[in-house]
C-alpha cells in the first residue's frame, strides 16, 4: 500500500522536473563548495599562507599522477565504508555517532584474528579477519542499544561516550596485554601475512579493499531500496509511529540498523589493518568515524552518492599531506573546509532559489 | 598497585580536586540548558569550549593578562554561536548537523591556528600564557575542613556555581526567563502572547556561546595554562549528559556535573596509585551512561506512579538533511 503510493509519487515526474532536481542538487553542492572553499582560503590568507599554493598542491599531491589517484582511492575505502555506515543508520532515524569507537573495536579484533591465527591459508585468513571486525564493530553497538531499546535512552551521548571508551580500552590492550615491543609507536603485534590483503597496484597501497568496497555500495543500494527488510529500515527511518502503526516491526528494524551501522565499519576498520597498517596502531584513526558522520550527510544517505563524496574526501585526506610537506600550510585546514561543508549542507536557501530559477529557465 | 586504603584516595584534596574538574562542565552545562530552554537543543557545546580554550591562550598571550586572554575567548565563542545562529534560524539549516559540524570546524580551525601562530604541533606550552591565580577567600579559609575545601580556588570556579544561581535566576524569576522558556514549551503560544521567539532563540545561543566562553578559558587558563589538541576530551558532551539528567534544569544538572568532575578528579588520583590511566580516564564517560541509565530508571519508575511529565526536547532529531 504505502510503497505503491511512494512509486507513484516517483513515475509522476517528468523527465524535464528530474532533470531540474538533479541540476538543482549538483549546482547547490557546487556552491557549497566553493564556500568552503573560500573560507578555508581566508583563514589560510589571514594566517600569512598562500591559500591558491596550497590548494594547487592538494591537488596535485591527490591526482598528481597515477600512483597518487591510485592512492587517494585506496584512502577513499574507509571513507566509503564509513558513509555507508553512516547512512545505514541515519536512514533508520538512528543518530550513530559512535562510529569511531566502533571502527577502533572493529580494527582491533581484526588485527587480534590476524597476528592470533598464523598457519591458516590466505583464503580463510583474509575473510576470517574481515568477519572478526564486522563482528567487533556490531558488537560495540549492543550497550548503545540496550540503553536506546530498553529504557528509551537517545542515542546520540552514550555513541559518543562509547568512542572515548574504545579508544582507551584498546590503547590499553595494546600497551599491556597484546604490546608488541618492537612496534614503533604503540602498537600491537604485526597481523601474519596469510591476512594482508593482497594489492591491486605495484607503487601505491591500493588493495583488493578498493573492490570489496564498490561491491558493498551496491550491495547497500540493493539492500535499502530492494529488500523488503531494507523497505522496513526507511520506513521506519521515515516516521517510527507510523510504521509501527503499519505493524513493521520498529524494534528489529533498529537493532538491525545500528548492528549492520556498526559491523560496516568494523569492516573499514579491518581493511585498514589488513590493507595499510599490517597491525593495530593506538590513535590510528584520524577521525574517519567523523568522516563517515559527514559523508552520508552530505550524500542525503544514499550509497551511490557516497561514493563521489567518499572519494572527495579521500582526495582531500591524501592531498592534505603533500600540502603540508610542500607549502606548510597545516594539513588540519582540511578538516575546517570539510566540517564548512556540513554546516551548509542543510541550508535551503540556495536550493530553493536554483530551483525557482532553473523551472523558469527550462519551462 | 598494592593495598591502598580508600581513605588515602577519598581525601579531602579530592573533593576539591572534584570541584575544579566540574567547572567547565557546569559552565558548558549552564549554556546548553540556556539554549535548551529556547528549543535548540545545542550539541556544539563541545565546539564553543574548544574555540574558547585557544582564543583564552592567544589573548593572554598577545596582551599578557588573563582577563585579555578570557576577553578574546568570549569574543570568539560569541562570534562562533553567531554564526551557528545565522545558519540555523536565518538559513533554516538543521540545528544538529550544523552543531555536530560545529565541533569538527572548531578541532580543525584550533588545530590550524595552533601551527600557523605558534608555530607549534599539538601541544603549546610557554611562560608566555599568563593563567589566573588562585584566590583564598579571606576568613573561609582559616575554617580547617571547609576551608581546604572551598578556599585557594580559581576565581572562575567560583564564578561557575554563581553562573548557576544567575541561570537559575533569570530562567526562573524573571519575566524574561519566562518569555524564554515559553518558547521551548511552545512556540505558537509564546508568539501568541508577542515574544519575539527569534530574538529569544538567539538569545539562548549567545548565552550558550558566551558559558562556553568561560569553560573553554578555566581549561587553557585556570586547570592548566597551556592549549592541547582537542583539550575539551568530551566535556561538552559530558554538559549534555547533565543537562538530559537534570531535565535542563539548572540545579538538578550542577549536581550531575559535580559527578562528572568527581569522576575526572578519581581519574587522575587513582592514575598517581598505579592504576593503567589508558582504564582510569574512562571513567568520567562510564560514569556518565551510568548516570544516564540511572536517571532512566528513576524516570520510569516515576512515570508509572506519576502522570507524564513532559519532556519537550528530543535530542534524537532526524538527521536526515
Amino acid at each position: 500500500m504505502i510503497k505503491n503510493f511512494f512509486d507513484k509519487a516517483k513515475n509522476s515526474h517528468t523527465w524535464k522536473e528530474n532533470l531540474v532536481n538533479l541540476t538543482t542538487q549538483l549546482l547547490n553542492y557546487l556552491i557549497i563548495l566553493i564556500i568552503a572553499l573560500f573560507i578555508g582560503a581566508v583563514v589560510m590568507f589571514l594566517s600569512g599562507k598562500d591559500p591558491i599554493a596550497a590548494y594547487a598542491a592538494l591537488w596535485q599531491g591527490a591526482f598528481g599522477n597515477g600512483y597518487r589517484f591510485a592512492d587517494t582511492l585506496d584512502r577513499s575505502v574507509i571513507m566509503i565504508l564509513a558513509g555507508i555506515a553512516g547512512s545505514i543508520a541515519f536512514r533508520t532515524n538512528i543518530t550513530n555517532l559512535g562510529l569511531e569507537g566502533q571502527l577502533y573495536i572493529g580494527a582491533f579484533a581484526a588485527a587480534w584474528a590476524g597476528f592470533t591465527f598464523t598457519n591458516l591459508p590466505a583464503i580463510v585468513h583474509i575473510p576470517l579477519c574481515m568477519i572478526a571486525g564486522i563482528i567487533g564493530g556490531a558488537l560495540w553497538t549492543l550497550p548503545v542499544l540496550y540503553l536506546k531499546m530498553r529504557w528509551k535512552i537517545p542515542e546520540l551521548v552514550p555513541t559518543l561516550m562509547l568512542n572515548y571508551i574504545a579508544i582507551r580500552l584498546t590503547d590499553y590492550l595494546i600497551a599491556f596485554p597484546f604490546r608488541d615491543p618492537a612496534a614503533p609507536m604503540a602498537g600491537s603485534p604485526l597481523i601474519a601475512a596469510t591476512a594482508k590483503l593482497p594489492k591491486l597496484i605495484k607503487g601505491s597501497t591500493i588493495n583488493i579493499g578498493f573492490i570489496i568496497a564498490i561491491v558493498l555500495i551496491f550491495v547497500t543500494y540493493w539492500f535499502l531500496f530492494k529488500t523488503k527488510i531494507g523497505y522496513e529500515l526507511r520506513m521506519v527511518g521515515l516516521n517510527q509511529d507510523f510504521a509501527a502503526a503499519a505493524g513493521l516491526p520498529v524494534k528489529r528494524s533498529i537493532f538491525l540498523a545500528m548492528t549492520l551501522s556498526g559491523g560496516v565499519i568494523g569492516l573499514g576498520g579491518a581493511l585498514m589493518i589488513q590493507g595499510f597498517f599490517g597491525r593495530f596502531l593506538g590513535g590510528f584513526s584520524s577521525g574517519y568515524g567523523w568522516d563517515g558522520f559527514m559523508i552520508a550527510i552530505i550524500a542525503q544517505n544514499h550509497p551511490f552518492a557516497v561514493f563521489p563524496t567518499a572519494l572527495f574526501y579521500g582526495a582531500l585526506a591524501n592531498g592534505a599531506l603533500t600540502m603540508q610537506s610542500v607549502t606548510g600550510v597545516p594539513q588540519a585546514v582540511v578538516a575546517m573546509v570539510k566540517g564548512t561543508l556540513v554546516l551548509f549542507v542543510t541550508v535551503k536557501v540556495f536550493v530553493e532559489n536554483i530551483r525557482k530559477g532553473l523551472r523558469k529557465w527550462a519551462m | 598497585m598494592g593495598n591502598v586504603d580508600l581513605s588515602s584516595i577519598l581525601t579531602l584534596s579530592l573533593f576539591a580536586a572534584a570541584l575544579r574538574m566540574a567547572t567547565p562542565i557546569i559552565f558548558a552545562t549552564m549554556g546548553g540548558i540556556f539554549s535548551s530552554h529556547t528549543g535548540i537543543f545545542n550539541v556544539a557545546l563541545e565546539g564553543f569550549m574548544l574555540i574558547g580554550s585557544f582564543f583564552a591562550v592567544l589573548g593572554s598571550v598577545r596582551t599578557g593578562s588573563p582577563y585579555g586572554g578570557l576577553l578574546y575567548a568570549v569574543i570568539a565563542c560569541l562570534v562562533a554561536a553567531l554564526v551557528f545562529a545565522i545558519l540555523h534560524l536565518e538559513l533554516k539549516a538543521n540545528p544538529i548537523i550544523v552543531g555536530l559540524a560545529m565541533n569538527i570546524v572548531a578541532i580543525g580551525l584550533t588545530n590550524y591556528l595552533l601551527t600557523a601562530t605558534f608555530n607549534v604541533w599539538g601541544v603549546y606550552k610557554t611562560d608566555l600564557i599568563i593563567g589566573f591565580q588562585e584566590v583564598q577567600i579571606p576568613l573561609i579559609h582559616q575554617i580547617p575542613i571547609i576551608g581546604e575545601l572551598l578556599s585557594g580556588h580559581f576565581p572562575l570556579v567560583y564564578f561557575s556555581f554563581v553562573s548557576v544561581y544567575i541561570v537559575y535566576l533569570v530562567l526562573y524569576k524573571t519575566p524574561f526567563g519566562f518569555h524564554l522558556r515559553s518558547v521551548g514549551e511552545n512556540i505558537d503560544a509564546a508568539e501568541s502572547i508577542g515574544v519575539n521567539t527569534k530574538r529569544m532563540k538567539y538569545y539562548g545561543l549567545l548565552v550558550s556561546g558566551l558559558l562556553c566562553a568561560f569553560g573553554g578559558t578555566f581549561l587553557s587558563l585556570s586547570y592548566l595554562t597551556m592549549f592541547s589538541e582537542d583539550m575539551t576530551a568530551g566535556r561538552g558532551w559530558l554538559a549534555m549528559a547533565a543537562i538530559n539528567f537534570g531535565r535542563m534544569r539548572p540545579v538538578p544538572s550542577m549536581i550531575a556535573g559535580l559527578i562528572f568532575g568527581f569522576a575526572d578528579a578519581l581519574a587522575v588520583r587513582l592514575q598517581q596509585f598505579g592504576l593503567p590511566s589508558q582504564i582510569v580516564v574512562m571513567l568520567p564517560y562510564l560514569m556518565t551512561v551510568i548516570v544516564l541509565f540511572i536517571s532512566a530508571v528513576v524516570a520510569e519508575r516515576h512515570k508509572k506512579s506519576l502522570v507524564a511529565k513532559q519532556n519537550k526536547i528530543d535530542i534524537a532529531t532526524p538527521l536526515q538533511p
